[in-house]
C-alpha cells in the first residue's frame, strides 16, 4: 500500500467529532458591534478549518464573508486567526485545535483594517511590500543574455532558497508585534522578499537597497520569531531579516542606532568577555545618548549600583580575543 | 543533580537578584551549581546580527567548557537559552562548523556537540518535577494571580528550541499552579517585551512593553513573572517609561521566575533580592501574607 493510500485509509477510519466554532462577525455597512457567532459541525479531525468554514457558509449561513481560493496552501488567500494564531485556514486541521482549546475561535488577521467578517483590507500590507521595490534591478555588469536565460550557480541560488516559497499570505504580518507597534516597520514578508533581491547575484542595487532599509525600519525587527511560527511555507522570515541585518552591518554598519547597537555589542564583549552595560549605552547612543539616559540611569543605580561597575575580564579572555581575531577579520563599521 | 551554571551577564550585574534567587531555590531543591569563571557572554541576539559565525564560535567555546566537565548547562535567561541552543543548531551546518572548528582548534578547544542547554524553567518542571516542588511548598501563593511572561528566545523558533509550543506553551503556568498561584492566560505572555529595540527606538519599545503589561492586567494579573532578565529590565526597570508611553499608570510588580518559586518555598523577600526591583512588590507580597519589603 502506498503512503497516500495508507493516509486515505486512516482518514476514512477517523471518527467524526463535534467541532464548536466561534466565528468573528462584523459588517460595518450594517453598523453595530463585532460579535462571535457560534456554529457546530461534525467533522473528521483532519478536516481543514477552511473546509469547516465553507460548510458553515454553504449549509448554515450564506452571509459569512471570507477570502479563499485554492484550498491547497498555494494561493495565500485564507490567512486568519485560528485560536489566536495566524494561520492558513486550509492548512490547519480542526482536530488538534479542538483537543487543545475545546473549540475553534476564528478571527480576521491582525494589523489590517477589517472590511467584513474575516475579510481584511490588505492594501497597507501590499504598500509596504511595494516600497521594497520587489523586482530585479539588473546589474549592468551582468546583463541578461539575449539568446537565453541568465544563469545562477547552485551556490548562488542556495542563498535564497527559502524566500521564493513565500505566497504573500500575510500571516507573518498579522503575527508581528513590531508591525502592531510601529508604522515604520515594513513587516516580515517585505523584508524577507527584500533579502531575496539583496542576495540575488543578478541584482545591481544591493548597496542602495541596504542603505535605504538601514534607516527605514530594518532594525525595528524584534527577532521574536513569531513570524517564523506563523509562516505556512517555512520562509522563516525572522532568519532572513537576521541575514539582512548582517549584510547591512557588513556593507555600511554604524550609520544608525540599530547597527551601532549590534556592532557596539560585538566590540563590548571583546574586551572582557562579558557585558559592560554602561559602555554599551555610549557605544549605541553616543555621549549625547548617555547624558539623555542619565536620569533613568541614576534611578536604577540607586537600587542596582552594579550598573556603573566595569566587569572583570573572564578567565580565558585571551581565547575570546583569539576567536575574534580569527573570525572578525573585517573590522566592521566605525566605532 | 549537578549542572554547569551559566548565569549570563545581566544576572551578574543589574539583575543580581535573579542570581540570588536562583542560588536560593537550587539550594532548597538540591541542585548543585558548578560555576565556570571562563564562560563568556552569549551575544544576546545582538552579536548574532553583526557576525553570526563569531557568535556561534564563542558559544561553542562555552558549550565545550561544560562538555569537558561532563555537565549540562543551566541557563536562567531566555536569551542565553536561545543563543546557546542556536549555536548547537547552527553547528549542524558544515560550513559554519568548519569555520568555527578552524578558529577553536589552534586554542586546543574541541566541541563534540554533546552539551545540553536547559533553562531553569525546564529543569524545574521536567527534571525536579512539579510534585517534588509541591511537596516543598511552605507558603502557597494562594490568591495571587500571576501572568507568566516567557521571553521569545526560550520558545522560538520552536522547531529549533525543541521544547514547548512556540505560541501556546504551558510549563510556566503549570509551575505557577504548583506553587499555589493562579496562572493568568493572556496573549501577551508569548510576545516580545520590547527590549531588543530599547536602544534603537525607545518609544516603540516602551509601547510594546506597556501593551503586554496592560494585557496581563486586563486579564486580572496582580503580578507578572518572567524567566528572562532582559524582559525584566523592560517590564520592571523601564516600567516608568512604559507608563509614560501608555499615558496611564501600570503599577505591575514583576518577579523573576525563581523568586516566585523561592517565595513559595519559604525564602524571605531580602534573600530573593526583591528590594532591588524598580516597581515595589509589596502589594503582591501582602496578598500572600508575606512580610512587605521596604
Amino acid at each position: 500500500m502506498s503512503i497516500a493510500e495508507e493516509r486515505l485509509l486512516a482518514f476514512a477510519e477517523e471518527k467524526l467529532v463535534t467541532v464548536p466554532f466561534d466565528v468573528y462577525r462584523y459588517d460595518p455597512a450594517r453598523g453595530g458591534q463585532p460579535r462571535y457567532q457560534h456554529y457546530e459541525l461534525r467533522l473528521a479531525p483532519h478536516t481543514p478549518v477552511l473546509t469547516g468554514l465553507l460548510r458553515i457558509r454553504d449549509e448554515i449561513d450564506p452571509t459569512l464573508a471570507l477570502r479563499y481560493s485554492c484550498r491547497s496552501a498555494i494561493c495565500g488567500s485564507c490567512a486568519m486567526l485560528v485560536n489566536s494564531k495566524s494561520r492558513l485556514a486550509c492548512k490547519t486541521p480542526v482536530g488538534p485545535e479542538v483537543k487543545e482549546h475545546g473549540r475553534i475561535v476564528i478571527d480576521p488577521m491582525r494589523n489590517q483594517p477589517i472590511l467584513r467578517d474575516l475579510v481584511v483590507d490588505q492594501q497597507p500590507f501590499w504598500n509596504r511590500y511595494e516600497q521594497m521595490e520587489p523586482h530585479l534591478i539588473l546589474d549592468p555588469k551582468r546583463p541578461m543574455p539575449k539568446d537565453g536565460p541568465t544563469r545562477m550557480s547552485p551556490t548562488e541560488v542556495e542563498r535564497f532558497k527559502e524566500t521564493p516559497r513565500c505566497i504573500s499570505c500575510a500571516a507573518c504580518y498579522s503575527a508581528c508585534p513590531a508591525v502592531e507597534a510601529d508604522p515604520e516597520f515594513p513587516g516580515p514578508m517585505a523584508l524577507a522578499k527584500l533579502y531575496r533581491f539583496v542576495v540575488d547575484p543578478r541584482d545591481g542595487a544591493t548597496q542602495a537597497r541596504l542603505q535605504k532599509i538601514q534607516t527605514n525600519g530594518l532594525w525595528l525587527c524584534l527577532r521574536c520569531h513569531l513570524c517564523t511560527e506563523a509562516c505556512p511555507k517555512e520562509v522563516r522570515p525572522s532568519e532572513r531579516i537576521r541575514d539582512l541585518k548582517e549584510l547591512a552591518v557588513e556593507a555600511q554598519g554604524g550609520t544608525e542606532p540599530g547597527s551601532r547597537h549590534a556592532i557596539g555589542f560585538l566590540k563590548n564583549i571583546e574586551s572582557a568577555g562579558t557585558l559592560n552595560e554602561l559602555k554599551l549605552v555610549r557605544q549605541t547612543s553616543g555621549l549625547g545618548g548617555l547624558v539623555a539616559a542619565l536620569p533613568q540611569g541614576v534611578r536604577m543605580w540607586r537600587k542596582k549600583p552594579e550598573i556603573t561597575k566595569s566587569p572583570h575580564p573572564i578567565e580565558g579572555i585571551d581565547e575570546v580575543k583569539k576567536i575574534y581575531e580569527a573570525l572578525d577579520g573585517k573590522k566592521k563599521g566605525k566605532e | 543533580m549537578k549542572l554547569a551554571y551559566y548565569p549570563g551577564c545581566v544576572a551578574q550585574e543589574s539583575g543580581k537578584e535573579l542570581d540570588m534567587a536562583t542560588r536560593w531555590v537550587c539550594r532548597a531543591l538540591g541542585i548543585e551549581l558548578v560555576g565556570f569563571p571562563s564562560f563568556s557572554c552569549c551575544g544576546s541576539g545582538f552579536m548574532d546580527e553583526a557576525n553570526e559565525v563569531l557568535n556561534v564560535a564563542l558559544n561553542a567555546r562555552n558549550l565545550a567548557i561544560a562538555e569537558k566537565a561532563g555537565l549540562d548547562l543551566l541557563t536562567i535567561c531566555s536569551t542565553c537559552q536561545g543563543m546557546l541552543s542556536l549555536a548547537n543548531v547552527r553547528l549542524n551546518d558544515p560550513t559554519v562548523k568548519g569555520r568555527v572548528d578552524a578558529a577553536l582548534k589552534p586554542l586546543g578547544i574541541e566541541y563534540r556537540g554533546t552539551a545540553k542547554v536547559k533553562h531553569l524553567l525546564r529543569v524545574l518542571t521536567e527534571d525536579v518535577g512539579l510534585d517534588a516542588i509541591k511537596a516543598k511548598v511552605v507558603r502557597p501563593l494562594s490568591g495571587l494571580k500571576v501572568g507568566a511572561f516567557y521571553g521569545c528566545h526560550l520558545l522560538r523558533p520552536a522547531d529549533e528550541m525543541n521544547w514547548e509550543s512556540g505560541e501556546e506553551p504551558h510549563a510556566f503556568e503549570d509551575l505557577l499552579a504548583a506553587v499555589g498561584a493562579t496562572p493568568v492566560y493572556y496573549r501577551g505572555r508569548v510576545m516580545c517585551c520590547g527590549f531588543p529595540i530599547q536602544f534603537v527606538k525607545p518609544a516603540t519599545a516602551e509601547r510594546i512593553s506597556a501593551r503586554q503589561i496592560d494585557d496581563a492586567k486586563a486579564h486580572g494579573a496582580d503580578a507578572m513573572a518572567t524567566p528572562c532578565p532582559l524582559c525584566h529590565i523592560s517590564l520592571d526597570g523601564y516600567q516608568n517609561q512604559a507608563a509614560k508611553a501608555a499615558g496611564h499608570r501600570l503599577d505591575m510588580p514583576v518577579f523573576h521566575l525563581p523568586q516566585v518559586v523561592g517565595l513559595a518555598l519559604g525564602a524571605t523577600a531580602e534573600e530573593l533580592g526583591l528590594p532591588r526591583h524598580m516597581v515595589p512588590t509589596d502589594g503582591a507580597l501582602a496578598k500572600i501574607g508575606s512580610k512587605a519589603v521596604a
